[in-house]
């Protein structure tokens, strides 16, 4: 809201993820890709191997089209993609690290620089010059990933940097080590995973039988480690952060799956392709090339996911609010938003009238600075699917965004703004997806009142706060039903009708342990 | 509409150096991407012309196809020594530039995707130019089309970074961002003033392959030598014309920094137009007499004196267009010493590790 929001239509979040993940799946295969050609080179070279050779000049070239075009493009491409879309977060992030960014340019530099030396002197270089060459293009690129790995990790566990702001707090931070160990993990195994795809097009069954068994010693072992590379740098993530891949945030719950099983998959085609070595297809070198790509975005995904509600961990949120009131903040913490309001706050808003414009109106420019950094409103995460699930109507929609912040653990930030403005956002997501009240009362049904109104918070399953807490006494729990704030303070304040309270307690009773606590004290999940 | 302070407010966190050291790192920076996107633009815009020239004349192909192969190593060096100066410049002019580019998103966001084809289709010509058939003279006006599209889409950003006053209209007029900055009046003017001047770092570019090629072949040195030459000498006269137009389209105020009422401005542009009148009498003389030498370390010389001075100049104005929203005392300074000092060590073992590298390759001569 300092600076204006860009409409993209079919999602500001799918646009970043589409660039960001294409790019991380060609970048480490820049880093790890680099080791593979000197150590085959050095291999060839030792063993007098020309057949080799002449795979590896070809396989350069491969090499140096992907990642010193497309990889270097696309990684240009995520600063201008993170500018558009999060100005704010770049500021900071560009006035905190820009020397490790600095640092980073003179590695790109020396990398790029080196890359095109090792493609041209094939040709031109005696053996020993040119892989010393390839030695300081993988050195230069394994440093840049050094330099990278510091700052986006910071922005997951920002560590002691919230306090200090001090470049090395926050650069070395707790999931620092991890991460390097696991992303370079990742650069080996894409070193062979791309290595099939040129292997594949080899006429030389013999040649080709041998590549692929060489492509094969860099991507087995490296998803064998993977997996406790991965278990220390969740070790590493704050409980409270991780637990979002457990169940409570749907997005990192799914792609936390799909990764291990992408992952998996991509280890057992791997293995495959040692069964008939040379008579091993392009499609199916392309085929590991695209499981490895989905592994690849969906681990980058849970760590987007769990980070949510922040872009940087306990400062920043996804929205471009300051999570605390801080000097220079501009006004954009969420507490200065909230005792201003959103409409005298926000530079990028035209309509600033709530006493004259319609109520939608200005409720969907609120929409626009507060909630368009990751919805949209019927594509991308969009709003409209979600209100069809939960059948609010405009009364209740307002209560609920009262508690945007406690919703699946706490993914979203809180609204920042005044009563008012969250009843005119309340109006605009009305508009989006209609519901009468006569039509969000309806539900009778306990479950369908429970997913409509509770699920959000509370999950469905044993251990569940809410159904050991509620009293078991059904005249009582109907009664505590009636007022949920004096429930428990952070909740909504949502009116529900007699005959869905009924109904809610009798299917919470269905849910209750068998064994409970009995305990009859009046209590929320959190 | 717009309050009037739209101007968006910095970040919390203070400047990591003082003010005048990421100024002069962008300056630097900036005039050696300039030099390598010279050599990029103006190589393919000869390239294009020689290959057009093909057809009537056989030893053009030769010239294209030697430059042909240079392409794609320009852009990666335009790419790699831009990163440099667009991160100094979001450091200190951020809150103009992240709104700019917001305003024109998409196009913006374009730029990317051009890149890249121009990039393969630099590749293509250079890997398959010598095939008899036309398709890699239809890939280079591909390539260079899109080139020319990213200039200027440059050209409307950083134009439209310097005028706030019109952000809000644009803004509300298209979220999804799909503005430019065309009713700017610099803005064609300042595009053709950088086209120009590719084109004559193009037309020395030949003229250092014509010293490169002078002993082992001269009767291709020469053709070099002429054809480059005489592209410098006509795009720097041409430049005139466009630099006269380009100093009329600014607003009156600035352009009279430049005539008097900042000493310093004047003093550059005089550096700038009498380097320019004294290059093209160098090249002339140089062309003349077939001195090679001449034309290839002198004219250059006066050359990069003349663009640091058009650098120095360009810095100049974007400081007046944004007199008026921008303090550089606005900054908290906070230097992070033991970061800068890493980052300077590196850059010189980067700078004297790059050298060695070209050096080894046999780039100078010494192989």
């Amino acid at each position: 809201m300092n600076y204006p929001v860009w409409e993209v239509s079919f999602g500001a979040g799918f646009l970043i993820a589409a660039v960001g993940i294409l790019h991380v799946f060609v970048s480490h295969f820049a880093v790890g890709g680099g080791l593979f050609l000197v150590l085959t080179e050095r291999r060839a070279r030792r063993n007098n191997d020309q057949a080799l050779l002449g795979w590896l000049k070809a396989h350069t070239k491969f090499f140096v089209l992907v990642t010193v075009v497309f990889g270097a493009i696309s990684g240009v491409g995520i600063w201008f993609t993170i500018g558009l879309i999060g100005p704010t977060a770049t500021s900071n992030l560009i006035h905190a690290y820009v020397w490790g960014w600095a640092i980073e340019w003179v590695f790109f530099f020396v990398e790029i620089t080196a890359a095109l030396l090792y493609l041209y002197g094939w040709e031109k270089l005696d053996a020993r010059l040119h892989e010393w060459y390839g030695w300081i293009y993988f050195i230069a690129a394994f440093l840049s990933m050094v330099i990278i790995n510091g700052i986006i990790t910071f922005m997951l566990t920002s560590g002691n940097w919230v306090k200090t702001h001090e470049f090395w707090q926050g650069f070395f931070n707790p999931t620092y080590f991890p991460s390097l160990a696991f992303r370079f993990a990742i650069a080996l195994a894409l070193a062979g995973i791309y290595a099939l795809i040129t292997a594949s097009v080899q006429q030389d069954a013999a040649l080709k039988a041998r590549l692929v068994r060489w492509s094969a010693c860099w991507i087995v072992p490296a998803l064998v480690v993977l997996p406790a590379l991965g278990w220390w740098y969740i070790r590493w993530i704050p409980a409270d952060v991780w637990v979002n891949a457990r169940g409570p945030t749907p997005t990192a719950t799914h792609y936390a799956l799909f990764a291990v099983v992408l992952v998996s998959v991509t280890f057992v085609l791997a293995l495959l392709t040692l069964v008939r070595p040379g008579r091993m297809h392009l499609a199916f070198s392309l085929l590991v090339a695209l499981v490895a790509l989905g592994a690849m975005g969906s681990f980058e995904f849970v760590r987007e996911a769990i980070r949510k509600p922040y872009v940087i961990s306990k400062y920043l949120y996804a929205n471009s609010l300051y999570a605390a009131k801080m000097p220079g903040d501009g006004g954009f913490s969420v507490d200065e938003v909230n005792a201003n309001g959103i409409l005298k706050a926000a530079k990028w808003i035209s309509q600033r009238d709530l006493s004259k414009g319609d109520q939608a109106m200005v409720g969907r420019e609120i929409f626009r600075v507060e909630c368009e950094s990751c919805h949209t409103t019927d594509a991308y995460r969009g709003v409209k699917h979600y209100l069809a699930l939960r059948q609010w109507d405009q009364n209740k929609m307002q209560a609920m965004l009262g508690g945007l912040d406690l919703m699946h653990n706490g993914v979203m930030p809180p609204f920042a703004g005044t009563d008012a403005e969250r009843a005119a956002l309340a109006a605009y997501l009305n508009t989006v997806h209609p519901v009468s009240a006569e039509a969000a009362a309806a539900a009778s049904d306990g479950q369908a009142v429970f997913d409509q109104n509770c699920s959000m918070c509370h999950r469905a399953k044993a251990g569940e706060p809410l159904f050991k807490e509620l009293p078991r006494d059904s005249t009582a729990a109907i009664k505590a039903l009636k007022d949920l704030t004096g429930l428990f303070p952070a909740m909504p304040d949502l009116k529900l009708s007699e005959p869905q309270r009924v109904a809610l307690v009798r299917w919470v009773d269905t849910q209750r342990p068998v064994k409970g606590s009995g305990s009859t004290a009046p209590g929320g999940s959190k | 509409m717009i309050q009037p302070d739209a101007i968006p407010a910095l970040d919390p966190n203070p400047l990591p150096a003082p003010y005048w050291v990421f100024k002069l790192l962008l300056i630097v920076t900036f005039f050696l991407h300039i030099l390598a996107m010279n050599l990029m633009l103006g190589g393919g815009v000869l390239a294009l012309v020689l290959k057009w020239r093909s057809r009537k004349h056989a030893g053009s192909n030769r010239i294209f196809l030697d430059l042909a192969k240079k392409l794609p190593v320009f852009l990666p060096a335009t790419v790699t020594l831009g990163v440099a100066p667009l991160l100094f410049l979001q450091v200190l002019y951020g809150q103009f530039f992240y709104t700019s580019s917001i305003v024109m998103a998409w196009p913006w966001f374009l730029v990317l995707v051009f890149v890249t084809l121009a990039y393969y289709g630099f590749y293509y010509v250079s890997y398959r130019g010598g095939r008899p058939d036309a398709r890699a003279g239809r890939v280079l006006l591909f390539s260079m089309i899109l080139i020319f599209l990213i200039g200027f889409l440059f050209s409307n950003n950083l134009t439209l970074s310097q005028a706030p006053s019109r952000w809000a209209a644009k803004y509300f007029a298209s979220p999804e961002g799909w503005s430019l900055n065309l009713t700017e009046p610099t803005l064609i003017p300042r595009f053709l003033h950088f086209l120009l001047a590719a084109v004559a770092v193009g037309g020395l570019l030949l003229v250092f392959l014509a010293v490169a090629n002078w002993k082992r072949d001269q009767d291709y040195a020469r053709q070099l030598l002429q054809f480059g030459g005489k592209a410098f000498m006509h795009a720097t006269m041409a430049q005139f014309v466009v630099g006269i137009a380009f100093l009329l389209s600014l607003p009156r105020d600035l352009r009279m920094l430049f005539m008097g009422d900042n000493p310093w401005a004047t003093a550059l542009l005089l550096i700038g137009v009498g380097g320019g009148i004294g290059a093209i009498m160098l090249m002339s003389g140089a062309l003349r007499k077939e001195n090679v030498r001449a034309a290839a370390f002198y004219v250059p010389g006066v050359l990069v004196v003349v663009i640091a001075s058009m650098s120095l100049m360009r810095d100049i104005l974007r400081d007046a267009y944004l007199k008026p929203y921008f303090n550089p005392g606005q900054f908290v300074v906070s230097t992070q010493w033991s970061v800068l000092l890493l980052f300077l060590a590196l850059f010189l073992a980067g700078v004297v590790l790059w050298f060695l590298m070209l050096k080894r390759y046999g780039l100078f001569g010494s192989k």
